[in-house]
């Protein structure tokens, strides 16, 4: 929908048919400074710059006085080019405005804070488009028609002026005017002798109705009509141009500020747009929420499409992962072992299995607490022990692994351990315990317990062999 | 253009007309009030062609007269922006002439006659062409076309042009 074609075409109509309008009242004195002319084709140029506008915004921006512009308006609303609409509203509603205008001509702040309660009539104007393209062509058929008519003498109505009183008839009157005593109509009121208005547009020259006057006219009317022609040849032009065009429609103030107060949401992007101040000054205004609210958004993506496809699978496929806790997967489900051997899943298992030992480990703390001071020194030493007796664990555990065949088992422990890496940090204190079950029950396989490990095991290089091997003990 | 519709009128008629001949008397009574008058919405009544029923009559108080609700089929007369009409010219003056189209006047304006017919003042005032062998004056017959009517209730007024191609004098009657 490009308006800039139909903004050519007002631009060229006001400075065809509006150049010289004053919008001055008839009884004020025309003085050199008084005179507006002009002031309707700036007004147009600037409404072609903009959608609905708040008639003092537009009198601000055109440093007009808001009654002058407004009686221009006025004018452009009699002849048809211009829809506006009034409304009573508070400062609230009036920020709905600009908040709409501030969607359409980015770069206005918004203005906050006025907190008027009282209501005030505001008037808003547009440039109707469809209806400017019809009363251009409309103008413009009327007056070559007329020039036609004129220049052929068809279908006119000859009129008459009694040059006494002024008093104009037409031929249709010309059974009344009739009168016995010679061949000339006579005015109805003075009995004075009436005479053809030749014509309406060519100025009167010498006697009427004569041949030689008649000729000239009809000089006169073809000029015209060949100045018509050339000089609104662009304004016609403009017009064959638009014709296939969509005309630009703003609709009503209301869908107008609705429309672009859901763009701007859209171009903000996050749901977070819709904030709840808003709508609130939506439901505040008038009761018209609606638009206010936000826009239900519906997207569908279709994951057949090709882009896209990859991704979605592999996050259904993690999230089926999901609804498998790694408590539910047991020795004889082969099913999943595919998956679990991709990244993502195992990335997924870590968040689930991180869950469940948060809990864990916040129990752990409470207990640890008091028990932290003493680990703390207790932890040193006894890691020194255990790296010793991972690598010893190591070697062993090395052996095992390739007895044992329980890959599916294994692949749980995987995971599990990698999660722990990530969670470490805050589990430094329940290492201890961790560890005391550990040595007492290594067989356990408790997570807890790995993951603390590798904490410590963090100024170790070899942390994440060892926590490996642990693992596959267990399984 | 010419119409052939029904139209319905309330006929008043006098006590004295009661008796075997009732209904020729409410015929005639309504031929004699309705043909040739004019309705700014029908039309001239050319003529009245048959009676569709007439209705009960109703005995209005104070008066004995009665008033038969008619239906009658009519010919009208209505003349139209664009039409094309012969008429017979009634008067020709400086302005332009008058003529006639059976009920119809039509006033043609010196500016809607072609520019090459000049007016001749004198006995029979008269537009004539410059090699005189195109007369208009009274009694001729001219074809013009209406381009505007003035419809009031009981009148209608039309204005024509014979500066068109096939309009003009059709019968001369000074050449017959």
């Amino acid at each position: 929908m490009s308006v800039e074609p139909f903004n050519k075409l007002v631009k060229l109509a006001a400075r065809a048919f509006y150049d010289d309008i004053t919008t001055k009242g008839d009884n004020q004195p025309k003085t050199g400074r008084s005179d507006n002319r002009g002031i309707a084709v700036v007004v147009l140029d600037a409404l072609t710059r903009r959608q609905w506008v708040r008639e003092e915004d537009l009198a601000k921006d055109l440093k007009l006085h808001s009654k002058q512009l407004r009686r221009t308006l006025r004018f452009f609303e009699e002849e048809k080019l211009v829809t506006r609409d009034h409304r009573r509203e508070t400062a609230k509603g009036a920020k709905i405005y600009s908040a709409a205008v501030a969607a359409t001509v980015d770069g206005h702040p918004l203005k906050e804070g006025e907190e008027k309660v009282k209501m005030h009539t505001h008037s808003y104007c547009c440039l109707d488009y469809a209806q400017i393209y019809d009363v251009i062509r409309y103008r413009l058929h009327r007056m070559k028609k007329k020039l036609k008519d004129e220049l052929d003498n068809k279908n006119t109505v000859q009129e008459y002026i009694c040059p006494n009183c002024g008093k104009r008839y037409t031929a249709l009157d010309a059974l009344r005017l009739i009168s016995m005593e010679d061949e000339f109509f006579h005015c109805e009121s003075c009995n004075g002798e009436l005479v053809a208005e030749s014509d309406k547009l060519a100025a009167q020259e010498g006697g009427d109705g004569d041949d030689n006057a008649r000729r000239r006219r009809r000089e006169k009317l073809k000029d015209m009509l060949q100045n018509l022609e050339v000089q609104l040849k662009p304004l016609m032009d403009q017009l064959t141009r638009v014709k296939d065009l969509p005309v630009p429609e703003f609709g009503t103030l209301h869908a107008w500020e609705a429309r672009a107060s859901a763009a701007v949401r859209a171009a903000n992007g996050d749901a977070g747009a819709i904030d709840p101040s808003k709508s609130s000054q939506g439901l505040g205004y008038g009761g018209t929420s609606l638009p206010f609210v936000g826009d239900t958004k519906v997207e569908v993506d279709f994951s057949g499409t090709e882009g896209k496809g990859e991704n979605i699978k592999s996050e259904t496929e993690s999230s089926s992962l999901k609804v498998l806790p790694p408590w539910m997967i047991k020795e004889g489900m082969k099913l999943t072992k595919e998956q679990r051997g991709e990244v993502k899943q195992e990335l997924r298992m870590d968040g689930s299995s991180a869950a469940v030992e948060f809990s864990d480990d916040k129990k752990a703390t409470i207990e640890n607490d008091d028990k932290k001071n003493i680990q703390d020194e207790y932890i040193k030493a006894y890691y020194a022990a255990l790296l010793k007796k991972q690598q010893e664990l190591d070697e062993a555990a090395k052996k095992e692994h390739e007895l044992s065949n329980t890959h599916s088992l294994n692949g749980v422990s995987d995971t599990t351990s990698n999660r722990q890496v990530g969670i470490k940090s805050k589990r430094d204190e329940d290492e201890g315990d961790d560890d005391v079950e550990w040595e007492e029950a290594p067989v356990a396989g408790n997570s807890n317990e790995n993951y603390k490990v590798n904490d410590l095991n963090v100024q170790a290089d070899a942390s994440g062999d060892d926590e490996d091997d642990i693992d596959w003990e267990e399984g | 253009m010419f119409f052939h519709i029904v139209l319905e009128r309330n006929m008043q008629l006098h006590p004295r007309h009661f008796g075997r001949n009732l209904r020729d008397n409410i015929v005639a009574k309504l031929m004699k009030d309705v043909e040739g008058t004019c309705s700014g919405r029908h039309g001239f009544v050319v003529a009245i062609t048959g009676i569709e029923n007439i209705g009960k009559g109703l005995i209005r108080d104070g008066t004995g007269f009665v008033s038969f609700p008619v239906k009658y089929q009519c010919v009208v007369f209505r003349p139209f922006k664009g039409e094309i009409l012969e008429a017979v010219v009634t008067m020709v003056n400086k302005m332009g002439f008058f003529a006639e189209a059976g009920p119809v006047q039509i006033f043609v304006s010196n500016h809607l006659i072609p520019d090459d017919m000049e007016f001749q003042s004198g006995d029979m005032p008269n537009y004539t062409t410059s090699d005189g062998s195109v007369k208009i004056q009274k009694d001729s017959e001219v074809r013009l076309k209406i381009i505007g009517t003035r419809v009031d209730a009981t009148e209608i007024f039309c204005i024509g042009t014979i500066k068109d191609d096939f309009l003009g004098v059709i019968n001369d009657p000074a050449a017959a």
